[in-house]
């Protein structure tokens, strides 16, 4: 039987469902649906397939799209192979250091792919550090330099899902194949490979969908390997061909939903572990296991660390490559336009969270309520964002709202841009927020109920308390991401509306290595700052309102 | 105040859950509904609440027709098997919670709550969180939250389920000399028969979305009408008519009249006596030690019985032995 129960004369579930869908049908739904419009429509409006006609009449398109795909199949195995050693590493080997470790993984999440990019081009690029060491003629740009970039930025995300399949799988399964006379190896076999297949298969999709639409590394290291995200910006911004961008998104949107769906079914099918999964495993020592592992883990840290830390170099000397003698000028007045995108990057994130945060909270709550026959297309809704490549919503809003009815209010707004960034990112958020709302036991809201509450009360004294830490997890979620985001805002910066992201990618365009690693130390900081406060205030929460 | 049922009936997505369940319960009764997971109490409980409202039927309480209140004009009192304190708040703010809703003042909420904690022994602990409790020291928590509101009606979903044997027996007995002081109508949904046996006045036997048998609990062990509350409530040795025609002839007398299949005689196992003699056509196949008691696993005429015997009977494995019944009722198979 469903726990779901709409009680008589409540005013308040119709109100949770109606703002954020109204919400989500504006600025998420209608910009699709413009871009949709935009692919089959010529000039003057009249339908026409010609937009998809034109594509291949480019040979560098098709190309694009391969290489697209190549890259994408590239990364995937690169990060699924290390992500899969380094969730081992951390869970299943007796190796030493396993924060340091952790703390690297934590880089890759608070650096964009823009960043990670900057920092692999001041590391290995032309002009690089490796060059200026040591003389080599290094020059990253192109696939290797994708390749490495969005392994990168993948990899935590994988050890994070394989770590959750992981830590599903207890001791006791590895005690019964010991007692059988099964080998750590046949163990591995038997186990945990099965127990973490289908997670191997999620994270998969999530890195292909992840490096197939992803901008902030084709920009940057791309170089003249060309990928579809490439193309759509030179059409966009180049030609100016709204109509060719609107098609060439569609098709990369198409690859990304089948992923993104792919995906969800992957992580469905996954072992949902046991409810009370008992002694976590605690592996022997086996020299072979971990040195390889300690191997890859050490491999992994390094080259995390390095990349990130030649921004961090970077921005810190003079004239990069020529003078790198130590100063602070680049933060101090380097910044040509000083730290006005940055305050902007901020107040656009703190906007986007917690407009973000409101409404994601309200569409759970409400879905709670409803007859699971209303809250299934809601979900399916709320969840599609994580299929749209952000380049394909931003220019969704980019043709949306330049003319829409209050446009001349809403583009170019601070308010326009967070809108785009919080939907880019709706799915996981609303996701986070559902989860953490299933902890609330339906009992405690029927005891508000026979107590003499009503709706509100249900949401004040029973699912606000509990959801409280899954609440801030996503405001987190939406403010760290909002801060980093790139492809879904490029289209909707104005010159009075600089984004500290957008400084970095124009910048490095430009040849101010120092300048544009100063803007993202700065975005990697805020974004450190912020991880840093959510924790003290999970931890608070716990502490103080004895709710985890 | 007196509780009327009459008639409920609940389907879900065409699943019939309950249907014709009617029932009453006198001004300070205990009613136990007793039967299997998913035979419809928990959603009877429910229906009483006003938490789900059923398809058919009426509630009555006193003089007043709740079929159709909602649950927070009902004054209930609700306690879950799985104690539902609220984590963030105090042991006192969570008893205190009815009367907070219902805009009683401090100083009243602050006496009602002293005396509660008093009354369930748990004054000292009034400023401690759920998560620094015991289960036992929740579900008294709990209990007190349901008694605060002064409510009409005490509903108790299977709320010793979680804790443990000991602390179990103990409860017992808490929460039925509280009620006898409380004077209301108090519901206990429970699958444990012995539970339902030690604690109820009234037992309301279901299964399968209907009642079975509504009687006191000697009535129910003693007199089971139908063949489900015979096997449900204590053990019993089902046996069928032609079985006793064959075996214990004597029964038949007080056969009602019916089908064939119709009947069964169920006779409880402490009412067959097992006597050792060499000579008998009876064989004791196992024996389970049970402490005081001792049950027997017994062939007579190719019909396997269990009997109750002393724990320190000598009797063994293999031996051979006499039987005969002293009791027994036809049930409705």
């Amino acid at each position: 039987m469903g726990h779901y129960m709409r009680m008589r004369g409540d005013r308040l579930t119709p109100l949770l469902i109606a703002v954020p869908l109204l919400a989500l049908l504006a600025f998420f739904v209608q910009p699709m649906l413009t871009v949709l419009w935009r692919s089959v429509t010529d000039a003057h409006g009249s339908l026409t397939w010609s937009n998809y006609a034109r594509l291949l009449d480019d040979p560098g398109l098709p190309r694009s799209a391969l290489r697209s795909v190549v890259i994408g199949v590239a990364t995937t195995v690169a990060a699924v192979g290390t992500g899969l050693c380094l969730a081992m590493a951390l869970h299943r080997s007796r190796l030493r250091g396993k924060r340091v470790l952790r703390a690297a993984l934590l880089l890759p999440m608070l650096a964009p792919s823009l960043v990670l990019g900057l920092g692999l081009v001041c590391l290995l690029g032309r002009n690089g550090l490796v060059h200026r060491l040591t003389g080599w003629p290094t020059d990253i740009y192109g696939f290797w330099g994708l390749l490495i970039v969005n392994t990168l930025y993948g990899l935590p995300q994988v050890v994070i899902i394989v770590s959750a399949a992981l830590e599903r799988t207890p001791a006791r399964h590895y005690d019964a194949a010991a007692s059988m006379g099964a080998g750590p190896w046949r163990q591995f076999l038997d186990i945990t490979l099965p127990r973490v297949r289908f997670a191997l298969l999620a994270a998969a999709f999530l890195v292909f969908t992840e490096t197939l639409t992803d901008f902030g590394s084709a920009v940057v290291v791309g170089g003249s390997y060309r990928v579809l995200a490439m193309e759509i910006y030179g059409e966009v911004v180049g030609q100016l061909d709204f109509a060719m961008g609107a098609t060439l998104g569609v098709v990369l949107l198409a690859p990304a939903l089948l992923s993104v769906c792919l995906g969800r079914m992957a992580h469905r099918r996954q072992d949902a572990g046991d409810a009370r999964p008992g002694l976590a495993m605690v592996p022997e020592r086996h020299v072979i296991r971990d040195t390889a592992l300690g191997f890859v883990s050490l491999f992994a840290t390094t080259a995390i660390v390095a990349v990130v830390g030649s921004v961090a170099y970077v921005s810190v000397v003079k004239l990069w490559p020529y003078d790198r003698a130590f100063t602070l000028a680049n933060y101090a007045h380097g910044m040509p336009d000083g730290y006005g995108p940055v305050t902007t990057s901020l107040a656009m994130s703190l906007l986007a969270a917690t407009a973000g945060v409101i409404l994601a909270f309200a569409l759970a709550a409400g879905l709670r309520r409803v007859h699971p026959r209303l809250a299934r297309p809601l979900q399916v809704v709320a969840s599609l964002p994580a299929a749209v490549p952000g380049m394909v919503l931003g220019l969704g809003y980019a043709l949306t709202f330049n003319k829409a009815p209050l446009s001349g209010w809403l583009y170019g707004s601070l308010a326009i841009v967070a809108a785009c960034s919080l939907y880019h990112y709706h799915a996981q958020a609303f996701l986070t927020m559902q989860t953490g709302m299933r902890r609330v036991p339906s009992t405690l809201e029927d005891t508000v109920r026979v107590s003499g509450g009503d709706s509100r009360h249900v949401l004040r004294d029973a699912v606000l308390p509990i959801a409280a830490p899954a609440a801030v997890a996503t405001f987190f979620y939406l403010f760290m991401r909002s801060l980093v985001t790139l492809s879904g805002v490029i289209f909707l910066v104005t010159p009075d509306l600089g984004l500290a992201s957008v400084s970095v990618m124009r910048l490095d365009e430009n040849g101010f290595l120092a300048q544009a690693a100063a803007y993202a130390m700065c975005v990697v900081l805020a974004g450190a700052l912020a991880l840093g406060a959510m924790r003290l205030i999970l931890h608070a929460i716990k502490d103080r309102r004895h709710v985890a | 105040m007196h509780l009327r049922i009459d008639d409920i009936a609940k389907a879900w997505n065409g699943h019939t859950v309950l249907s014709g369940v009617s029932f009453q319960a006198g001004a300070s009764d205990f009613v136990c509904l007793l039967g299997p997971s998913g035979c419809g109490k928990t959603t009877l409980l429910r229906i009483l609440a006003g938490l789900t409202a059923p398809d058919a039927g009426r509630v009555r309480l006193g003089d007043l027709d709740i079929t159709a209140l909602p649950p927070r004009d009902r004054h209930i009192g609700l306690v879950f098997q799985s104690y539902s304190l609220f984590p963030d708040m105090t042991v006192a703010a969570n008893v205190g919670y009815p009367m907070r809703l219902r805009k009683h003042s401090a100083p009243a909420i602050a006496s009602r709550v002293t005396d509660l904690l008093e009354r369930i022994g748990m004054g000292a602990l009034a400023s401690r969180y759920p998560d620094e409790l015991s289960g036992g020291q929740q579900q008294r928590v709990a209990l007190a939250r349901a008694l605060a509101g002064d409510p009409r009606m005490l509903l108790l979903d299977e709320p010793l389920s979680a804790l443990d044997p000991a602390l179990r027996m103990q409860l017992r007995g808490e929460i039925r000399t509280l009620q006898r002081s409380l004077g209301i109508p108090t519901l206990m949904v429970t699958h444990d028969q012995d539970e339902a046996l030690a604690m109820a006045d009234t037992i309301v036997c279901m299964n399968a979305g209907r009642v079975e048998q509504v009687g006191t609990p000697r009535a129910l062990y003693e007199r089971p009408l139908t063949r489900f509350v015979a096997g449900f409530i204590g053990q019993a040795n089902l046996l069928s008519t032609a079985r006793v025609r064959d075996m214990l002839p004597a029964f038949l007398d007080r056969r009602p009249p019916g089908a064939e299949q119709g009947f069964e005689l169920c006779v409880r196992p402490e009412d067959i006596a097992v006597t050792a003699d060499p000579a008998g056509d009876g064989v004791v196949e196992d024996i389970l030690f049970q402490g005081a008691r001792a049950l027997a696993n017994v062939t007579w005429r190719g019909q396997r019985l269990r009997a109750e015997l002393p724990g320190r009977s000598s009797l063994g494995a293999g031996e051979a032995v006499t039987v005969d019944a002293s009791r027994g009722t036809w049930v409705t198979t």
